[in-house]
């Protein structure tokens, strides 16, 4: 009898404590990276002509996870608030393609050979995992995430690359070009630059 | 005649402790302004005193620097007229490639600001640039 309780408390005390090991934003942030991986080693995707639809459905699994709206706003800082409803629609897409055309190639030229959970800090809805992305490179990539919790999901507002911050860089840039000239300007150079091949 | 050296040793006096003040950037009667804080990875060597910049004007300066659960906490006095908004970033920079370190604040967009001794939640370490040149010639290799 007293041997099936021991099993019930010991159970009950592992259901509990399992999901404490990772956390939310780490664990749902896992889940994206697992899909993306899943879908860069699938061997019926390599082909050259296949390349479009594996952008697509890479774009599909990183959509759940990143809120565009918010690096946006981040990105566009102060002049966000000055935008109509119409231009913050067009500045997200624009932004959203940018970000795919200098990241998607990056992520589909590396060889992924490991990535490495270095923890996570959660403060309100507030969250960061830490990763270290191992390359066929000799040294691995520092990334950190910051994510937002909306509702059941922590969504990543910013991300930033050995130190530096994807938001804060397009954020001093944006700001540079809207100062100097104008917002149409920014719009005007983020078109050509997302045209381009 | 000795009330005249008197005097004049004690205006010397006066003015060493003026000098000082000056020169060391300390506050008497403490500073003006409100204090905020930011927690760093690495603080890349900042010290007490260091400036904290917005848009290449002065807004304040580094008060402390302490360490707090193996991370840096950077207590920053800055101008009452100054507000930061609570999605601001707080970066270390250096002037120069060997200048001296400061903190850069660029502002953000939200409606709401940081109440004095809140917390600037957007931090970006400094760039180590040795670590930096020895991935990209890593790359190269």
């Amino acid at each position: 009898m007293s041997l099936i309780r021991l099993w019930i408390l010991f159970l009950l005390l592992f259901g509990m404590t399992t999901p404490l090991f990772s956390g939310e934003p780490q664990e749902q942030l896992q889940q994206t990276t697992d899909k993306v991986l899943a879908i860069l080693s699938d061997p019926n995707l390599k082909s050259p002509e296949k390349a479009k639809e594996r952008r697509e459905l890479i774009l599909r699994v990183v959509d759940e996870r990143f809120d565009w709206e918010e690096m946006a706003r981040r990105c566009l800082a102060r002049h966000w608030v000055q935008r109509t409803p119409e231009e913050k629609r067009e500045f997200i897409h624009l932004f959203k393609e940018l970000l795919q055309q200098v990241y998607m190639d990056k992520v589909e030229a590396y060889s992924w050979n490991k990535i490495q959970y270095e923890g996570e800090t959660i403060d309100g809805n507030y969250g960061t995992v830490k990763v270290k992305i191992f390359t066929s490179k000799e040294q691995p990539i520092r990334v950190e995430y910051r994510l937002l919790k909306k509702g059941p999901h922590w969504l990543v507002y910013d991300f930033s690359i050995e130190g530096i911050s994807m938001v804060n860089n397009y954020r001093t840039q944006f700001n540079e070009i809207i100062v100097k000239s104008s917002y149409r300007e920014l719009i005007k150079r983020l078109k050509t630059k997302v045209s381009q091949p | 005649m000795e009330f005249g050296v008197g005097l004049f040793v004690i205006a010397g006096i006066l003015c060493l402790g003026y000098l000082s003040i000056k020169l060391g950037r300390m506050e008497i009667f403490g500073g003006r302004g409100y204090e905020i804080y930011a927690i760093f990875s690495n603080t890349g060597g900042i010290k007490t005193g260091s400036t904290v910049v917005l848009a290449g004007v002065e807004v304040g300066r580094v008060k402390s620097i302490s360490l707090e659960n193996y991370q840096a906490k950077i207590t920053l006095l800055l101008q009452p007229e100054v507000k930061i908004q609570e999605d601001a970033i707080a970066s270390i920079k250096t002037k120069g490639l060997v200048g001296e370190k400061y903190i850069e604040i660029t502002p953000g967009g939200s409606n709401e600001f940081i109440p004095p001794g809140g917390r600037i939640r957007e931090t970006q370490p400094p760039v180590d640039l040795e670590d930096l040149i020895s991935k990209i010639l890593f790359e190269k290799i």
